[in-house]
Formats: structure tokens, C-alpha cells, sequence
């Protein structure tokens, strides 16, 4: 019988779970649970996903265990590198290349715009992160993206990013159309608390389902604006036995998702 | 015959100026130019404007050794080992300019510099970067109904810093890995500076031509500088130093530790002495085998 699922496993196993047969995919840097994810879905009900890593420019790493995604020895297990100059108009000039993306950030908020840049004001912030790199191109150019955050507090989830560097539905309603972006934007939102989506018309984010052992108190309380919430929103339908044997012995044989995200 | 394009790591960074605009190749933990970077610490480099690839360390220790006065931002991160310590810090006093670029930015910004255009077209996406960096982006006319369109300003870097894993002595450097936006730098940049780990002769770049990545007229100076990328990886040769990047990122945590870590690594230390004070059983250890794939 296989142990509880760790964090890291859970959001892996629910990312791989909408993952569609064929689908292109990109994926970024420190993107373990992301990795995990896709390789996953290629085990289930996607063995012809397509993914690739931004940085290393490789198509199907496919190792038993987790690298990091710029890591050249993953090279070893890829069906082809790419150039970064020749990725680079599939990253950042090309409508809809990409099905979907799958992204982190410092702040998320209630229309799914993202910041991965600074909290505070740019010129002198509170808090200084990485930066934008293709974050704003594949929010603004994939067919859709998800986000997954491994904290969900009120200084992660907040009503209007401090630097929009990845756009979501922006204003909400229509205005990511308005500001002649493609069709897209965010699909999910996972966080340790639950699975969010965005509710059709408004673009608000909506609570799609619950982790188990939380409440909609909790999510409220940690989350810095209005979620809409209809009916009695369902738990999350936590990782399989067979989900997560698979993903123990065929993605992640040394457990560095249980080491990294308990 | 024209001179061989080695020089010594010294010879290198001598006429890299105060001020001038240094971009520095590789990606994250990946040939940051590290050799090179200490070498510009140890010069006493002074208010120089950096363009790095997204990157880690080799931003990060020129802004902590006080040799720079801004920096482009890509993506300047550690990746597991949390956020660039010394970058952060500035960026957060203020003491840094910081340039926020995005991907488009970085790439269209070369990509204009390389064809000696003004600028390259990019579509608006919508995101808050053109209002805190106007000097790279600004809006191009569009009739109604057209898509909206930002120029992105040519990025001409007046020097670049770059490892690879071998060169010969015309300056022809091979890529044993990902050349990431190393070659774009290359032929955006005035001045192209590369390290390699090893030299070999031009029958060996001839015989694998194919990964030529800088052809050598692309390429103004070669250095021989053996685990020039330590700590960060060189592609099929060694791995990053765990280690040594937990421990740069704790002496980093207070001014005088980190004084404490450049006198003991950086300043009067030449390359071999640094690869030393590393220790042969470490870096043998990083050597890519089977055996530690594991």
C-alpha cells in the first residue's frame, strides 16, 4: 500500500490528469513538479504528449527520475534539442503553438494574472524575484496555462498583482480580448488549499474543488479578495493507488518530490 | 599568419572599461563565465552595466562585488537554492538600476542588435514591463483592428562573456551541450570573450565541426581556463557544486562573510589558485560519468 501522497505528488498527478494525448507543451526552469507532471501524463492517458523545457530546448526527457529542467544530461534521454534562438519564435512570437504552459509565480490574482517580477514597487521592492523571462509570452501566446503554487496565503493570492508580467484575464470580463490578446488565459490554479478556475463571465476566480481536510473557511481566510464559490464546491479527488505507483517507479524513482514539497 | 586569439584570463577582462555594457552567456546554473567574472572582480571593475542571459552566480557576484551599476533582468534566480542573494539585496535598496526584460525583449532586443536595426517588433502582451523600462519598450503605431505592437530596443552589448567547453587556438568554440543564447550574444556584442575548459587542436574542431557553435570569426579572444564555469555546470564535462553554491549562498547572507568569501576565492586568487583552494578530489568528483548519473 502506497503512503500518503506529499504535496509535490499531489499537484504532479493533478496537473497530469488534464493533460490531453498530443498536446504540445512547455514547461520552464525549477519546474520539478511540473516535469513530473508530464511524464506522468505520458505514462496515463497521454503517451504522445509533446513537452519541452524553455531553457535546455528538450523534447521528451524521458528519465525514472527528476532533473532539473536545464540540466544537460537530460539531453541524454530527449528525442531532440532545439536551439534556443529556433525556440524562440515558438516561444515568444507564435499564436497558440503551445496547447499549454504550466507556471509558477509570486503572486497570483482574482483574473489569474501573474508576477514573478517583484512585490512592491519595481524601483525599490520589498521583495525582489527572479523576473519574467518567457512568463509573459506563453500567458499572452498559449492556448491556455495553469499555475501551480506551493503556498497558498494572502500574500500569494492577491486582488491585483504587483507587477503583471504574465497576463491572465487582466480586468476580467473581456478584457484580455479588448487588449487584442489571442484566445487563452488561465485554466487552473492549484495551490496546497485546492483547484480554482475562473468563472465564464466575470473571469473571476472560482473555487473548483477543496483538498481534503480544508475548509472553505480556510481558503477564504488566506486568500486576499472575494473567490466565487457555487453551490458546495466537491474535494479534490486525491492521487490513485495506481497514479501514484506510477508516478513513485516511472517519474520520480528518488522521491525528490517527497523530499522537496512534503 | 595571423596571432593565435589565446590570451591569458588576465589579458582578457584588461580592457574591459569602467562603465561598459558586458553581457554574459550560458543559462541559470549552466557556463555562467565564472573564471572570467572573478577575473573582472579581481581587476576592480567599477559601475559596468550587465546584459546577462538569465542567469545566477555570474550576475550576482559582480553586484556583490560592487562592480555594477545595473543589470538587465531576464531571469536572475537560484534556482533550488532560493532567490540571488546579492541581486535581490541591491535591487531591493535601490543601490541597482534594474531592467526588467522579458523573453521577446531579450531576444528581439538582439536580434536588432545583430542586424543593426533600431529595434525589432513585438507583440503588446499586455504586461506592466514597458512602464518601468520605456528605454526598452515603446509603442509602435497600429491601424484599427491590427494586432497591438511594441518595439523592442536593440541590445548591443559592448563586450560579451561566454564558456564553452573547447576551442583551438583561431577561436573556433564548441558547444558539448546547449548553446543556449550563447551565440546570439556572440554576434550581438562589439567584443566576444569566451573560456573554454580546453584547448584542442583544429583537426578535433574539424573532425566535429557540427558543434562549432562560434565560428572563430566570431570570436575576438580565447581563454584556457579548466573548470572555468565551476561552480556551475559545463555540458558533458562537469556538474554544478552543490557545495560550493551553498556556501556562496551562505556567505552571502552578511557583508562581512561575503568579504570573507572573495578574499578567500576571488581577489589575488588566479585561476589555479581558486582551483586549488576548490581542491583536486572535489572537482574530480563533478567529472560526468556513469557512475555519478546516479
Amino acid at each position: 500500500m502506497a503512503s500518503k501522497p506529499s504535496l509535490g505528488e499531489t499537484l504532479a498527478v493533478l496537473l497530469a490528469r488534464d493533460m490531453v494525448d498530443g498536446e504540445k507543451v512547455i514547461i520552464g526552469t525549477n519546474s520539478d513538479i511540473q516535469l513530473a507532471a508530464c511524464n506522468l501524463a505520458r505514462h496515463m492517458q497521454a503517451p504522445r504528449l509533446w513537452w519541452i523545457s524553455g531553457p535546455g530546448g528538450m523534447v521528451n526527457p524521458t528519465r525514472d527520475h527528476l532533473l532539473s529542467t536545464a540540466d544537460f544530461e537530460n539531453i541524454e534521454s530527449a528525442e531532440s534539442w532545439m536551439d534556443l534562438p529556433v525556440m524562440i519564435d515558438f516561444i515568444d512570437w507564435k499564436i497558440h503553438f503551445f496547447d499549454f504552459a504550466i507556471l509558477s509565480a509570486l503572486q497570483v490574482d482574482r483574473f489569474g494574472n501573474i508576477n514573478t517580477v517583484v512585490v512592491g514597487d519595481q524601483r525599490k521592492p520589498k521583495l525582489r524575484g527572479p523576473g519574467t523571462v518567457g512568463i509573459s509570452a506563453l500567458c499572452g501566446l498559449a492556448k491556455r496555462f495553469y499555475v501551480c503554487l506551493t503556498r497558498h496565503d494572502r500574500s500569494a493570492f492577491v486582488p491585483r498583482v504587483d507587477f503583471l508580467c504574465g497576463a491572465g484575464h487582466m480586468e476580467g470580463g473581456d478584457s484580455r480580448e479588448r487588449m487584442g490578446l489571442p484566445p487563452g488565459g488561465p485554466k487552473l490554479i492549484l495551490s496546497p488549499l485546492g483547484v480554482f478556475d475562473f468563472e465564464p463571465v466575470s473571469k473571476s476566480m472560482r473555487v473548483k474543488s477543496i483538498s481534503p481536510g480544508v475548509t472553505l473557511e480556510q481558503i477564504r481566510d488566506n486568500t486576499a479578495f472575494d473567490l466565487v464559490v457555487e453551490d458546495v464546491p466537491p474535494t479534490t479527488v486525491m492521487p490513485a493507488g495506481h497514479e501514484l505507483d506510477l508516478l513513485r517507479t516511472h517519474v520520480d524513482r528518488r522521491g525528490e518530490l517527497r523530499r522537496k514539497f512534503p | 599568419m595571423t596571432k593565435s586569439k589565446i590570451v591569458s584570463i588576465d589579458e582578457a577582462v584588461a580592457e574591459i572599461p569602467d562603465g561598459a555594457k558586458v553581457a554574459l552567456g550560458g543559462w541559470i546554473f549552466n557556463s555562467q563565465p565564472m573564471a572570467l567574472v572573478r577575473a573582472l572582480i579581481r581587476k576592480g571593475a567599477r559601475d559596468l552595466n550587465l546584459i546577462p542571459a538569465p542567469g545566477s552566480i555570474a550576475p550576482d557576484m559582480l553586484i556583490g562585488a560592487g562592480c555594477a551599476a545595473s543589470t538587465v533582468c531576464v531571469f536572475i534566480s537560484f534556482e533550488q537554492f532560493g532567490l540571488a542573494p546579492h541581486f535581490r539585496r541591491q535591487a531591493e535598496s535601490g543601490a541597482l538600476k534594474v531592467y526588467d526584460l522579458d523573453g521577446p525583449a531579450i531576444a528581439g532586443g538582439l536580434r536588432a542588435g545583430i542586424c543593426d536595426l533600431p529595434y525589432m517588433p513585438i507583440p503588446d502582451l499586455g504586461t506592466d514591463l514597458p512602464k518601468y523600462a520605456p528605454e526598452h519598450y515603446w509603442p509602435l503605431p497600429s491601424k484599427p483592428g491590427e494586432r497591438k505592437m511594441l518595439a523592442v530596443a536593440a541590445v548591443k552589448p559592448d563586450v560579451c562573456l561566454l564558456h564553452a567547453q573547447q576551442a583551438d587556438e583561431h577561436g573556433n568554440v564548441q558547444h558539448l551541450g546547449p548553446p543556449f543564447f550563447d551565440a546570439m550574444i556572440a554576434q550581438a556584442s562589439r567584443k566576444v570573450i569566451v573560456s573554454v575548459d580546453r584547448i584542442v587542436s583544429t583537426d578535433t574542431i574539424r573532425r566535429n565541426n557540427h558543434l562549432t557553435k562560434l565560428p572563430s570569426a566570431m570570436v575576438d579572444a580565447i581563454v584556457e581556463a579548466p573548470f572555468g564555469a565551476h561552480p556551475t555546470t559545463s555540458p558533458s564535462l562537469y556538474r554544478a557544486d552543490d557545495a560550493h553554491l551553498k556556501e556562496y549562498v551562505k556567505s552571502s547572507a552578511s557583508t562581512d562573510a561575503f568579504v570573507g568569501y572573495l578574499d578567500r576565492y576571488v581577489r589575488g586568487v588566479a585561476h589555479s589558485g581558486y582551483l586549488d583552494k576548490i581542491g583536486g578530489s572535489r572537482l574530480a568528483a563533478l567529472g560526468v560519468s556513469e557512475t555519478n548519473l546516479k
